[in-house]
């Protein structure tokens, strides 16, 4: 016992705090860039966080003016690159809080992004929840530009992705779900893309542009080489698929006059069923919708239980021809089975799937997929009569 | 013959003889007084009254003593001789004369200097071969007051006090039960510190008071001043940091564990009296959460359970989650942390553990300061901890934050031993997350559990009874359920558990047919 009581305290005063790396030793990455140098290169851009300037009041001390430092380093490898930045940084590199990843298309084109989704299953700081989205443009700019509200952009960016579910827009796309489709049997990862546009006022600089980061599209990978983009229609027809549809606008026009009308889908049911049937297989899709008029902006004459009426089918047709568009862009296209039919089959028919699986990639373009849309327009209740002046 | 030979010798039949062996055994301390007296209408017998200054009240002496035998007539004493003088002398005093309701004759010196001693007056009487021991109590002693350090809000505002039979009178007018018992003896050979024990007869499990006494009268020490000394000599787990023995203020607390199976032991001289066995729950138990509503009771005490966690593990957690498992923190608390730390020039277990050591210093010397200076300590202590050291860079504020959290959760603990068990466990725990990260927190936090569940605390478990787990008693652990549904006493008693009645549970009056069907079901039951 009493050798136990001096040995114990040894064990903890002679470690040397192994491993010991103090939060204000380390250089926090909120978001980092991968891209391609002309002497084909791997380029990391890295926002690092300056802890004392992000929380402006809290800080007593240590601020140095700004709140982000934004640097690159080019390598031969991704860890290559990583440990060039260590050369010039005072602090240790961090990668546990990154937020988002972005990667450039020439990359992710040319190269792949395995070492990145190696890297970035590897190392064992990192979060499975990090964002992970491809860029037209250069990810360095992505990365360095100032965007959205929050004072680390790496924050903003974050924030774009949790609430875009409310547009539709793109897929949220993490490196969990990025490596679940790439190392998955049945599936083909795809990825969210985003690009710089200007939206952003700067009222002192005589109204000039300022860019911001906004969602463009959905980027479909085949193993870990993308082939090809979705734009923002087939984007939302592919939304189906892969995630839960919360609302979505869908802008119309008149029925019969000029205006425009826009419906809001408020419950939405999405069902994909695999048949399979004397060896042939197809699915049926359907979706079923509840939706919420928004905008009525003819000058109509007739009571809103007509309009509803005739809405409700062309927002059927509209739902219809984006799901169509998109799986003719996927199947005929780029024939890379990004909606997980294959997946969905192998949940009914396992042991079908087992002697199609090889042949997949040649039966997905041809796989015939009949498409069920039914929608509900709620009737407005008291708001009886379209808006229009009474004074004729 | 040495004084202690006349200490063990019988009482001569000379009174003189007498006087002096006890002069010479007392060796003249100034606070023993001696009255000499002749008895009534027999001018040569003579009487002498010792008793000890200070310790007695003399009006009683003057009113149960003195004055009877001198004013009051002894028929026919002079028609004997002795020794038939002494035994009719004897008989005469004790059943005619005295009127003290207190009055024994004794045969020894070593009786009746004890006696003296304890503040009893000691009657000597010529031609009696005994002497007589009249109890005439009349110290000095603080009145029953509100108990310093378990106060509440809802209960009885008495507290013990350092006079023995007060305080099992306390007790005793909670439990006016037949079969209450005290029994009482003593302990220490200089000291002689009269002990109680009080437990009640068919509740008690069987065994447990032998045991109490076995170990209370293996005791062999020359003085116990307070009842700390009984604990650690009769303690189950001498090295343990955790306090096996439960010491309380309160006679309504002491009434109701007794209730419940448990055994008292009151020492004379001090107001803590000690409960065993004891769990280690009971020490987040307040008195309050048994007499308020049993929501808030329950809302409390969950509230207490947190807060002991809190007070054991929230700086080793803190100091481990900065310096090793960043990664662990959400992203924005991480920057927050950061933030007040950028320009601290110390790790953060150094920051930790000065903070620590000047809280408790602070806590120490606002409790030896004396009353009137102690403001001080707190104004100083707030500027510069809360205040100057953050300003100054050298503390971060979070720190500051999560030692004061700390601070507060282990003031809640209700019982104050309790709580300096667990800022005693706080520093190897935090030396160890600090060194080893999680680690070293797990492994001092499971050595920590795996001692506490060794432990056992006069034939109980000490952490039941969570583990091992007794159903019934949960009702009154984490949460304390209303009394009509504790229909049984928890397992600690034996015998006779059934606490209550049944439907206990109040309800409005029921309609005629109801009632009937209601009768209808107690009767089958």
């Amino acid at each position: 016992m009493k050798r136990l009581l001096v040995i114990l305290p040894l064990f903890f005063l002679l470690s040397s705090c192994i491993g010991k790396e103090e939060i204000n030793d380390l250089a926090l990455v909120m978001a980092v860039g991968f891209d391609k140098n002309e002497e084909d290169e791997i380029v990391i851009t890295a926002q690092i966080a300056q802890p004392g300037d992000v929380r402006g009041d809290a800080a007593t001390a240590g601020q140095t003016g700004s709140p982000l430092w934004t640097v690159y380093a080019e390598g031969k490898s991704i860890f290559e690159a990583i440990r060039n930045i260590a050369r010039f940084s005072s602090r240790r590199v961090y990668w546990a809080h990154n937020f988002i990843i972005v990667v450039n298309e020439q990359v992710a084109k040319e190269d792949g992004i395995v070492d990145v989704i190696d890297f970035f299953n590897r190392n064992n700081q990192l979060r499975m929840r990090t964002w992970i989205v491809i860029t037209e443009g250069e990810a360095k700019e992505i990365v360095a530009t100032q965007t959205g509200l929050e004072v680390i952009t790496g924050e903003s960016l974050d924030k774009l992705f949790r609430y875009s579910r409310i547009v539709a827009e793109a897929p949220r796309t993490d490196i969990m779900t990025l490596s679940a489709a790439y190392m998955g049997e049945h599936t083909q990862p795809y990825l969210a893309m985003v690009s710089l546009k200007n939206h952003g006022i700067d009222a002192e600089k005589e109204f000039g542009d300022v860019p911001q980061v906004e969602l463009s599209g959905t980027a479909i990978l085949k193993n870990d080489k993308m082939v090809g983009k979705l734009n923002q229609r087939g984007c939302r027809g592919f939304y189906w698929f892969v995630e839960t549809v919360e609302s979505g606008i869908i802008p119309l026009t008149c029925p019969e006059e000029e205006g425009r009308v826009s419906v809001e889908l408020r419950e939405n049911r999405f069902e994909l069923t695999p048949n399979y049937k004397n060896g042939l297989v197809s699915f049926d899709v359907s979706v079923d919708s509840k939706a919420d008029l928004v905008e009525l902006g003819c000058p109509t004459e007739m009571e809103h239980s007509e309009v509803v009426d005739s809405l409700a089918k062309h927002v059927e047709t509209e739902l219809k021809s984006e799901i169509e568009a998109m799986l003719s862009t996927i199947q005929g296209e780029f024939k890379v089975d990004s909606i997980r039919l294959g997946r969905t089959f192998y949940g009914k028919f396992p042991k079908e799937w087992e002697g199609l699986k090889d042949d997949w990639e040649d039966l997905f373009p041809n796989v015939p997929i009949n498409i069920d849309v039914s929608v509900e327009i709620n009737d407005p209740l008291l708001l009886e009569n379209p808006t229009r002046p009474s004074k004729d | 013959m040495g004084i202690k030979e006349k200490y063990e010798q019988n009482f001569h039949n000379s009174m003189i003889l007498n006087i002096n062996d006890i002069e010479e055994i007392l060796g003249g301390s100034s606070d023993i007084k001696k009255r000499e007296f002749y008895l009534y209408e027999a001018s040569h017998i003579k009487a002498t009254l010792f008793f000890i200054d200070g310790l007695v009240n003399e009006e009683v002496i003057d009113k149960t003593i003195i004055s009877p035998l001198i004013t009051k007539s002894y028929e026919s004493i002079l028609d004997k001789t002795r020794p038939a003088l002494g035994v009719y002398l004897s008989e005469r005093i004790t059943k005619h004369l005295v009127s003290n309701p207190s009055i024994a004759t004794v045969s020894k010196f070593k009786d009746g200097i004890d006696g003296l001693l304890s503040g009893q007056s000691l009657l000597l009487v010529d031609f009696c071969e005994e002497a007589f021991l009249i109890s005439t109590p009349g110290w000095d002693a603080r009145s029953v007051n509100e108990p310093q350090t378990e106060p509440v809000i809802r209960g009885p505002k008495d507290g013990f006090v350092e006079k023995l039979s007060t305080n099992t009178a306390l007790v005793r007018r909670r439990i006016k039960d037949p079969f209450f018992r005290i029994e009482s003896l003593q302990l220490g050979e200089r000291s002689k510190t009269e002990i109680a024990i009080g437990y009640i007869e068919g509740i008690v499990r069987d065994g447990l008071v032998d045991e109490v006494k076995q170990r209370l009268q293996d005791i062999k020490i020359d003085a116990i001043i307070e009842s700390g000394y009984v604990e650690e000599l009769i303690n189950d787990a001498p090295l343990s940091p955790f306090v096996t023995v439960q010491g309380t203020e309160r006679p309504d607390k002491v009434s109701a564990e007794v209730y419940e199976g448990r055994v008292a032991i009151f020492v004379d001289n001090t107001p803590y009296v000690l409960i065993v066995p004891t769990h280690f729950w009971q020490f987040l138990n307040a008195s309050d959460d048994y007499y308020s509503h049993y929501l808030i009771g329950s809302f409390y005490r969950i509230l207490r359970y947190i807060a002991f966690v809190v007070s054991l593990t929230l700086p080793s957690i803190y100091v481990m989650l900065v310096s090793f498992h960043i990664e662990m923190l959400p992203t924005p608390l991480a920057i927050t942390i950061a933030a007040g730390r950028e320009a601290i020039p110390f790790p953060v277990l150094i920051e930790a553990l000065a903070m620590e050591i000047a809280f408790e210093l602070m806590r120490e010397a606002g409790l030896r300061m004396p009353k009137p200076v102690g403001q001080a300590v707190s104004i100083v202590g707030s500027l510069i901890i809360g205040q100057a050291a953050v300003d100054a860079g050298l503390v971060s504020p979070i720190m500051v934050i999560v030692v004061a959290t700390t601070g507060i959760a282990s003031f809640a603990i209700p019982n104050y031993d309790a709580s300096y068990s667990l800022r005693l466990l706080r520093f190897p725990l935090l030396i160890a997350s600090g060194t080893m990260d999680l680690l070293g927190f797990a492994a001092i936090f499971v050595i920590i559990i795996i001692h506490a569940l060794s432990l056992r605390s006069f034939g109980e478990p000490f952490m039941s009874p969570i583990l091992p787990m007794y159903g019934t008693d949960m009702k009154d652990t984490m949460v304390r359920m209303p009394w009509w549904s504790k229909k049984n006493r928890p397992t600690t008693a034996k015998g006779d558990t059934k606490r209550e009645g049944s439907n206990q549970k109040p309800a409005p009056p029921k309609s005629n047919s109801a009632s009937k069907d209601s009768q209808k079901n107690n009767n089958s039951n």
